[in-house]
């Protein structure tokens, strides 16, 4: 039954495969649940024609961004996407983004690991050299998927996002390649 | 209109808008101006140039003019062109860049054309490689720059060893030029070597 699924990164407990057009009602599921939007940031009804355009091959080359589903091997299940975005190809930086979009799955260090598999990917076959990310103050899980990943909070912008009623700090977290390959010895 | 004057005029009035990239002695890399899609139709189509530029296609003026269109907003670069500014004549005499850019692997390949034969066997082109890979290396973060040479581009093959380039391969026959087959040598730099080269 997982024969067909097209994995690109594989983990422990799950995989990195391509976006796929016919979870499109999924991806739209996810944007618009009011629990998993708080910390996506994402304060618009997304239609699942909007949706769509995530899908629509880029002519961009190289790409400036690389987005991922997360499969869950256990239970042969999209749980959520990952992405290194942002890419600039000039400086050699990129922002690495996540979404667990089924809260089911929350607390049990998928994060965590999606992250590790993205970091991999972007310095070792992307050849990234700096990794950032930005995570909203109230955003605990994300931090700790990063801050176990290496990751260190290198700034935090005040006041930065309006979120249910009033303005929240926003963190950024940094990731040098020469200080993750020492964390790795 | 004579050619005499035509030449003049485009002197008087290349001089206010030629905005040096990349300051060099006898030359300077300037950004592309489509002002002179003229002379780089030229260049393309002179039997002396393109035997070393290998272009073996006519070129039209409509073709050349594309060259300097715009490329579409926040589009990555696979190639970065300058022309080359002969400072004490006022003049373009040729071109130089990078093409094949790759911006994962960090490589690309060198490419040179003096357009103006009469400017052969001066060190411009000498020169403004060595502006360029300067360029290619500190700005960009290139790991590698790279070219390729056929056999009997004596000039070229000698100039890449000047700057550095070590051999890296030979492709045998790769390239057809008059009427027969001939060898490409590929020439390579890399980043750490021009350092040490440069300290």
């Amino acid at each position: 039954m997982t024969d067909d699924i097209p994995i690109f990164i594989g983990g422990e407990n799950i995989a990195l495969i391509p976006l796929n057009i016919e979870n499109i009602k999924l991806y739209a599921k996810w944007e618009n649940n009011p629990k998993v939007r708080i910390y996506s940031r994402n304060i618009l009804p997304r239609t699942v024609e909007e949706m769509k355009k995530y899908l629509e091959p880029s002519d961009k080359r190289p790409k400036n961004e690389v987005s991922f589903e997360i499969w869950h091997k256990k239970d042969n299940k999209i749980i959520g996407f990952g992405e290194v975005s942002d890419i600039n190809w000039y400086n050699q930086q990129a922002y690495i983004g996540l979404l667990i979009g089924e809260p089911d799955y929350w607390g049990q260090k998928i994060g965590e690991e999606a992250t590790r598999l993205l970091v991999e990917y972007a310095f070792n076959e992307l050849n990234i050299f700096k990794l950032k990310a930005s995570i909203l103050v109230v955003n605990k899980g994300s931090w700790r998927c990063a801050e176990k990943n290496g990751f260190t909070r290198v700034a935090t912008f005040k006041k930065d996002m309006y979120v249910n009623g009033e303005y929240l700090d926003n963190y950024v977290y940094s990731l040098l390649k020469e200080d993750w390959l020492k964390l790795k010895k | 209109m004579t050619e005499e004057k035509k030449d003049k005029g485009d002197k008087e009035e290349e001089d206010d808008d030629v905005f040096p990239f990349i300051e060099g002695e006898t030359i300077d890399l300037v950004a592309g101006n489509s002002k002179w899609a003229n002379l780089s139709c030229k260049w393309r189509n002179d039997p002396k140039v393109r035997h070393y530029a290998r272009n073996i296609w006519p070129q039209t003026l409509e073709e050349v003019k594309k060259r300097f269109e715009p490329l579409p907003d926040k589009q990555m670069r696979d190639s970065i062109k300058f022309t080359i500014y002969h400072k004490q004549s006022k003049r373009p005499i040729g071109s130089i860049g990078f093409s094949r850019i790759n911006w994962v692997n960090r490589n690309a390949n060198i490419f040179a054309k003096i357009g103006e034969p009469e400017y052969w066997g001066k060190g411009i082109a000498g020169e403004a490689s060595k502006l360029l890979i300067n360029y290619g290396f500190t700005e960009l973060n290139f790991h590698k720059i790279y070219s390729g040479v056929f056999t009997p581009n004596k000039r070229s093959l000698r100039a890449a060893e000047k700057l550095g380039f070590e051999k890296e391969g030979v492709l045998k026959e790769e390239m057809y030029v008059d009427g027969q087959y001939h060898d490409v040598h590929r020439f390579a730099l890399f980043k750490r070597d021009w350092k040490k080269n440069n300290e």
